[in-house]
């Protein structure tokens, strides 16, 4: 086994951002590489994983600031290795997709590896200091990649994506300064430790209700605003539509994972102590979030954001699963965390293709391209059956799950969902398909041709992992349904475990 | 003569010697900018050297008939102004060369030794001397260019400066007469047993003699047109040095009177503090000068490090003691403690970003004839100057709060010392204002970094580049190790607190 895997894995893309900085136009291969070797690493962390246990694995613990109780402390288990494996596959196929990069490569390269850092350091850290610090990081090569590669108001939209996602962060923070300054460790001294501050919190004497709601609401507030959940998703269609390809990818994909993630591994503990009432909050945002998502989607011209607003709608699953709270949904919310990281690539992919390929995405002005891009068009269309839920994909799977799972303890909200939003999924999924892909093919796109192939190897990727977790889910949801009966139990400390 | 008895204030006395030497040798010698330059600079090496020697004094060491007191508080403020002093001496190697430079470096010296003394006077009348020897130095300095806006900026600076010298004066003679005694000690004690309507009038004229130079709203009018003003490297010396002295004489007078008279005056404090961040990032947004930006965020900070004071007043006997890696640290130390942190850090990041704006008003903007600190001139810097770009970058992050850097670590530490001791609207504002800021923030950076430039690479002047590059790094190292830190400032925190 490799010593301090987690850690490697995280300084690699971070000395690739900074070689390929300074790497000119040889910055994508240096690129490359880093991304491959955290890669690598993960599958053989897969190999490696205890499926079965509900511990902490690859843990690794050093003191950083200890007259404050910080440490450098990470590790996975079910629910972050899942989203660890993600962010290194996405990463590498984001950047095989931008291989052909011609404006500033170096810098570019650069943010997508700083990028992979933060993300990887957020599923990774086990400690709120260093939690806190790779949340923030992420950022900030986002608010580059869209306010230099970005769209015709990529100031507005990258200004806006940064202070509304800080403002969420830094609520956060004083939700987490407020769990920190309550609970004081047998010794007398403080900790930021995730893991132990998680369970102190189902102490009712040193958590009273009263308090742990509030701290509960800032928490919450910080990961929805991320997700995005409705009614806080209104920066994401504005930096998506702006953004790169690979920007929108790297952020529908990863950076949304992290509100996710955050749900599983800092909201769920809490959830079962403080007041009922969350429940009912937290599931209505889910089925607005789902429902209206949808809806918003269905209204849209321009394909790109009616694949941002899909995601609004996709990661309204994971909220609902997750408050339901049985453990055929939880798992289901896992798996389509990590359904919809890959499947939205290919989404994302396509757009930016169809952007750069014909010139538009406005989806009136297209027409009939699958009879120029016929290799395109078979990828795009499993894509976008992928997203639609079609069984044999992975998004089948986790939306199946969710809503099995979530009618036994919530059957009236799941009911809504069924019958509001899988027909309006289904509807704009094909509508726009039919639309852009079928058809006679318009006379001024009769120059168009299929994509280079680095573009088509990516997209195809994804179809392919997407077919594999659709027919063998096991591979990886074992994993979540540990995970998931992990959740539902109380909070076990890494000192419990006996790894530190 | 006891020598040795005296070497924890040899620092100063190197400091004093040498400015006397430099201007005498400037009146000797012709050409001697440089050698004045490198001279101060030795002289400002070894004055640090022996103030880190001294670091962290267990006991107060106490000079001169209780006037002086060499304790963790003055060592971490004087560690501050030196390293301020030194990082601008740095810069200035390559700016001022010709005649005058032997009264810019003698000035500057005799304000840094001025700073000093007040970071270490336990007595109104030391403390006044310090006060005035820094101030006068800095006037004399912001009008050094002598260019029309130099002389404007001076003279606002001046007056501005003298009236608050007035109103201090006054609130220490008012003092003096209650307790018949200039030190801060009797003066506590006085005050403590015998609170008189004159004592609150007189703490009124204190407070506001030092929220001038802190520049607290509503005493902040001087500084935006001081800082735009007056020579771009003189600017960081205000905002980080000068300024930093006001807190520095803050602390010693008013958290002894905080702590004395049990006051409940801590929610003045809180509304001076949320005014002051609130209206500085509210007015930096509207600002197009690049200095008056920076002017406005320092006001903002200023109003984050009075956080400081008001957690020192609500955590009086209210917040419980718990412990840090071993030692026990009420609410109060912990405030403190965040405000100096805030102070290292802001004292670092503004003098970077100052000198930054002197690089591009110096090389970059010349040969248009617009207002060099104007931010149409930051367009595409990260192409025409990339080491002063990226240097402006991190400071603007670290200013902004980002982590991992010295004003992350700051904020962090302030903004949970308000959270313990039960301030969270206040904690709840300071965070809303810290993301308000990134507005003004990153459209530096978005100038820099996101638009088409405006004229061909320059070439960076090396004086200012190694400033900028070692302010940029200790930003970065205090906000990726910051343990070391920390504890100082606990422990210079310490120092305030009734033991």
């Amino acid at each position: 086994m490799i010593q301090n895997a987690i850690s490697l894995m995280i300084a690699i893309p971070l000395i690739g951002a900074v070689i390929s900085l300074f790497a000119g136009s040889k910055a994508k291969f240096v690129a490359l590489i880093a991304s491959f070797i955290p890669l690598v690493l993960s599958l053989q962390m897969y190999m490696e994983f205890d499926k079965s246990s509900k511990i902490m694995q690859f843990v690794e613990s050093y003191n950083w600031v200890p007259s404050i109780g910080v440490k450098y402390t990470v590790g996975v288990d079910g629910i972050g290795f899942p989203l660890l494996l993600l962010s290194t596959i996405v990463s590498i196929l984001v950047i095989i997709y931008s291989w052909g990069e011609g404006k500033k490569p170096n810098q570019y390269f650069a943010l997508l590896l700083l990028n992979e850092v933060g993300v990887l350091g957020v599923f990774t850290a086990l400690d709120f200091f260093l939690f806190y610090i790779f949340w923030e990081v992420v950022l900030i090569p986002m608010y580059f990649l869209i306010g230099a590669w970005g769209g015709p108001r990529k100031d507005y939209a990258a200004i806006k994506f940064f202070i509304y996602t800080h403002v969420a962060s830094l609520v956060m923070l004083l939700a987490i300064f407020a769990l920190y300054f309550t609970y004081s460790m047998p010794d007398g001294t403080r900790t930021f430790d995730m893991l132990t501050l998680l369970q102190a919190t189902a102490d009712k004497a040193i958590f009273p209700t009263g308090l742990l709601n509030i701290i509960f609401a800032g928490l919450l507030f910080g990961f929805l605003v991320k997700m995005p959940a409705f009614p806080f998703h209104t920066w994401l269609p504005d930096a998506h539509v702006e953004a790169p390809t690979a920007g929108s990818v790297v952020l529908a994909a990863l950076l949304l994972k992290m509100g996710g993630y955050g749900i599983f591994r800092v909201i769920m503990p809490i959830l079962p102590n403080v007041d009922k009432a969350w429940i009912t909050v937290i599931a209505i945002i889910a089925v607005l979030s789902i429902v209206y998502g949808a809806f918003l989607a269905l209204a849209q011209k321009d394909i790109k954001k009616l694949v941002a607003y899909s995601s609004v709608s996709h990661m309204g699953f994971v909220t609902l699963g997750a408050v339901a709270f049985t453990w055929m949904s939880i798992q289901g919310a896992m798996f389509q965390q990590f359904s919809h990281g890959i499947i939205t690539c290919v989404l994302f992919m396509s757009a930016g293709t169809i952007q750069h390929v014909v010139g538009t995405r406005i989806i009136a002005d297209l027409g009939g391209l699958a009879d120029r891009m016929p290799k395109f068009a078979v990828i795009m269309m499993a894509g976008f059956m992928a997203s639609l839920g079609l069984p044999g994909m992975s998004g089948f799977v986790a939306e199946f799950l969710v809503l099995t799972g979530s009618f036994a303890t919530l059957p009236m909200y799941t009911m809504i969902v069924v019958f509001l939003s899988v027909a309006t999924t289904a509807a704009y999924h094909l509508w726009a398909m039919q639309k852009v892909m079928f058809g006679p093919i318009l006379k001024k796109y009769m120059n168009v041709h299929d994509p280079h192939s680095y573009e088509l190897f990516s997209m195809g990727m994804i179809i392919l992992l997407s077919l594999l977790f659709g027919i063998a889910p096991g591979l990886i949801t074992d994993i979540m349904g540990t995970a998931a009966h992990q959740v539902m139990e109380p909070v076990v400390t890494l000192s419990q475990m006996g790894v530190i | 003569m006891e020598f040795a008895h005296y070497a924890p204030l040899w620092g100063e006395a190197l400091l004093t010697v040498l400015a006397v030497l430099i201007v005498l040798l400037g009146s000797l010698m012709k050409n001697s900018g440089k050698l004045m330059g490198y001279l101060s600079l030795a002289g400002l090496v070894a004055a640090l050297g022996l103030v880190s020697s001294n670091l962290t004094i267990p006991k107060p060491e106490i000079f001169f008939y209780d006037t002086i007191s060499v304790d963790g508080l003055s060592q971490f403020f004087k560690a501050v102004f030196l390293i301020v002093s030194l990082l601008v001496v740095i810069a200035s190697l390559s700016r001022y060369t010709g005649k005058g430079a032997d009264e810019y470096f003698a000035l500057l010296l005799l304000a840094t030794v001025g700073m000093m003394v007040v970071a270490s006077s336990i007595d109104l009348v030391t403390l006044f001397v310090g006060f005035e020897l820094a101030s006068l130095s800095t006037y004399s300095l912001a009008a050094f260019d002598k260019s029309k806006k130099n002389l404007e900026a001076a003279m606002k600076y001046f007056i501005f400066g003298s009236v608050s010298s007035a109103f201090m004066l006054f609130g220490f003679s008012l003092f003096y007469g209650m307790a018949g005694s200039t030190r801060l000690a009797d003066v506590a004690s006085t005050a403590l047993s015998n609170f008189a309507p004159a004592t609150a009038v007189a703490l009124l004229f204190v407070i506001a003699g030092f929220a001038f130079k802190m520049a607290l709203v509503p005493f902040h009018m001087w500084a935006p047109d001081t800082y735009e003003g007056a020579p771009p490297l003189v600017s960081a010396l205000l905002a980080a040095g000068s300024k930093k002295m006001g807190f520095a004489a803050a602390f010693r007078v008013l958290i002894v009177a905080l702590v004395a008279l049990r006051m409940e005056w801590y929610l003045a404090f809180a509304i001076l503090a949320a005014l002051t961040m609130t209206l500085g990032n509210l007015a930096a947004c509207w600002q197009n000068n690049v200095r008056r930006i920076l002017a406005y965020s320092s006001i903002a900070q200023a109003g984050y490090i009075a956080i400081g004071f008001v957690v020192v007043g609500a955590a009086y006997g209210v917040a419980p003691i718990t412990k840090f890696g071993g030692a026990a640290v009420p609410a109060a130390q912990l405030g403190i403690a965040g405000a100096l942190l805030l102070i290292l850090g802001h004292a670092l990041m503004k003098t970077g970003a100052f000198i930054g704006t002197a690089q591009v008003a110096s090389m970059v903007a010349k040969g248009n004839d617009k207002d060099p600190d104007d931010i149409s001139n930051y367009a595409g810097l990260a192409r025409r100057a990339p080491i002063t770009a990226f240097c402006m970058l991190i400071f603007m992050f670290a200013l902004a709060g980002i982590p991992p850097t010295a004003g992350y670590i700051g904020k962090f530490v302030l903004f949970s010392s308000a959270i313990y001791s039960g301030l969270v609207w206040l904690a709840v504002l300071a965070i809303l204002n810290s993301a308000l800021s990134l507005v003004y923030y990153l459209r530096i950076i978005s100038y820099m970094y996101l638009r088409e430039p405006v004229g061909p690479k320059v070439a960076e002047s090396k004086g200012y580049v190694a400033a900028l590059v070692l302010t940029m790094l200790a930003v970065v190292w205090i906000g990726v190790f910051p343990q070391g830190f920390i504890d100082w400032a606990l422990q210079a925190a310490a120092v305030l607190l009734p033991q």
